[in-house]
């Protein structure tokens, strides 16, 4: 695969390289976004479920065009930079964004009821509900217990058990 | 002896207890063992469902993030508890995506497979399904060391079972014998008494079974009936003997009680080595008395006669009459002071008064008396009879001498 396309001089260049990873891990994101939005309710069922993406991803290009287990459609929309009110987003995926800016857009939706999956914040600080981090061939989560209470979703206790950083 | 290898009723009362207890406790662990083997393999097989469930619901978020080893720690967090042996989750393709296996397998390899083929043919499978979509399938090995535990421990308890049984039955037939048969063995022992010691006067004791007691009332009635008779008997017979040893006339011994006394005699006389005398008596006259006067004087000159032997003899003399005018007298040894002879002529004596016949006449008689002792005389008892009878008609041909002589 070439090096990601020149239509994007903003990204550092570390992210170049993660950019060369992202075709390898993105089905592996794909799925466990996927999954994560299986096993979370939402107070009032959505559909179909909007998926935004706040901030330039790595691993993101699959998730246009999810479909759930039951069946649900999942729109994908990409948020204009800067657009921290999510008011019409489900579940927000946070890209490639400096901490304050995570933390930011995070505490904008918290008790909101949107589901938030933070790419890249494997250390979970962001208190964003998942955290995702990549391993050598898969890609695993962390789930903020503390942000996941807050969030006014509830996430099948089952899940929890699959959180990297829980016990 | 045979009856000693004839069975007894205790040895046949044990025996039938032991095989109906033998078959009550063989049909009952049968029964049990099997019902109780089957509802426990039912539930074995339910709880394989369940668990198959339960590891379906629980490892169907790690199969749906593809997270193997959350799969094993779900399954282990799910199966450890035990009764399962083996599972395997396997995605929609056949492949496996985790298999486990119980840590703690405590029996053989064999010995399981063997159980598990006989308990469940095939092994609990539970689909894992995400929504309407199959993600896989989870299947699931049974152990079968808990059934086998059980059948270990239903025989264990059964043997103990038949144990205690073959020990209740031998207490049973100990207090059925007791109980029935110590009633039946009075009987048994009054029977054998009544008829070895003729002690009719027993009865059997009440035994307190109705059985038993109507047995043994029945048997006493009978028994009752059987003393009554022989008492009767007993008596008749008594008076038969004495009357064929009576004289009827005299009251005396006749000539049979005599030869029996007097061979009595004899033997107590050898064997004591004491001397006796018989004493061979005659009356004087009796043929003209009883031409003279009747047959019903001489009777009475008879019974007179013998009024006065009687009145005369000792305690231990005894005299017989042994027919006509003759009687005869068996004189017990005599003590120091004491003669034969004087007997004799005591007995002489007390013949000289007159005796008054029914026609008001009065009779003089006497008695002609010889005398034979033992063992001077002789030693048998004809002996002494022929010395004795020899020496009374020496007296009698003197006395009618001594008579003619004083007339």
């Amino acid at each position: 695969m070439p090096p990601v396309a020149a239509g994007e001089p903003l990204l550092p260049s570390y992210a170049l390289a993660g950019a060369a990873e992202g075709e390898r891990y993105a089905p592996a994101v794909a799925r466990v976004v996927q999954s994560l939005i299986d096993y979370t309710r939402w107070p009032a069922p959505r559909n179909p479920l909007r998926l935004c993406l706040a901030g330039p991803a790595f691993h993101a290009s699959r998730l246009d065009g999810l479909k759930l287990a039951d069946g649900r459609q999942v729109d994908w929309r990409v948020l204009p930079p800067g657009a921290v009110s999510a008011g019409a987003c489900d579940a927000v995926y946070i890209g490639q964004l400096p901490l304050p800016a995570q933390r930011q857009l995070t505490a904008a939706l918290r008790g909101r009821g949107v589901m938030t999956i933070a790419e890249a914040d494997p250390t979970c600080r962001s208190q964003a509900m998942f955290c995702l981090s990549f391993a050598a061939q898969a890609v695993s989560f962390r789930l903020n217990v503390d942000a996941v209470a807050r969030s006014g979703l509830r996430v099948d206790p089952r899940v929890l058990r699959l959180s990297a950083g829980q016990p | 002896m045979s009856s000693e290898r004839l069975p007894t009723i205790r040895d046949m009362l044990a025996r039938v207890h032991l095989r109906l207890m033998l078959f009550a406790v063989l049909l009952a662990a049968a029964s049990l063992t099997l019902s109780g083997g089957l509802v426990i393999r039912n539930y074995a097989q339910r709880n394989l469902d369940l668990v198959a469930r339960t590891v379906a619901y629980t490892v169907e978020p790690a199969v749906v993030f593809d997270d193997r080893q959350a799969i094993v720690d779900g399954i282990a967090s799910v199966a450890d508890g035990g009764g399962v042996q083996q599972v395997e989750v396997f995605d929609p393709a056949g492949r496996v995506l985790a298999r486990w296996n119980n840590p703690r397998a405590g029996l053989p390899a064999w010995v399981l497979q063997a159980g598990n083929r006989l308990l469940w043919p095939r092994p609990a499978a539970v689909p894992l399904m995400r929504g309407a979509t199959r993600i896989g399938e989870v299947r699931i090995t049974g152990n079968p060391e808990g059934l086998l535990r059980f059948a270990l421990a239903g025989t264990i308890i059964a043997l103990s079972t038949l144990a205690l049984t073959v020990i209740a039955t031998r207490i049973l037939a100990r207090r059925l014998q007791s109980d029935v048969i110590g009633p039946l063995e009075h009987v048994a022992e009054v029977a054998h008494a009544v008829r070895t010691e003729r002690s009719f006067d027993r009865r059997v004791p009440v035994a307190g079974i109705a059985e038993i007691d109507r047995f043994g009332q029945d048997f006493n009635a009978l028994l009752a009936e059987l003393q009554g008779w022989h008492a009767s008997m007993a008596r008749e017979h008594a008076e038969l003997s004495e009357r064929v040893l009576l004289d009827p006339l005299t009251g005396l011994g006749n000539r049979a009680a005599f030869e029996a006394a007097l061979a009595d005699a004899v033997t107590h006389a050898v064997t004591t080595s004491q001397s006796f005398a018989v004493l061979y008596c005659d009356v004087d006259q009796f043929k003209a008395i009883n031409d003279a006067h009747g047959h019903a004087a001489g009777d009475v000159a008879l019974a007179t006669v013998a009024e006065r032997l009687r009145a005369v003899l000792r305690q231990a003399d005894r005299a017989f009459r042994l027919g006509g005018d003759e009687f005869v007298v068996l004189l017990a040894p005599v003590g120091p002071g004491e003669t034969v002879s004087r007997i004799a002529a005591r007995l002489s004596q007390a013949m000289t008064p007159p005796i008054t016949m029914p026609s008001g006449q009065a009779v003089c008689t006497g008695l002609s008396i010889g005398l034979a002792t033992y063992p001077d005389d002789g030693l048998s008892p004809q002996e002494l009879l022929r010395r004795a009878d020899s020496a009374m008609y020496r007296d009698k041909r003197a006395r009618s001498q001594n008579k003619d002589g004083g007339l």
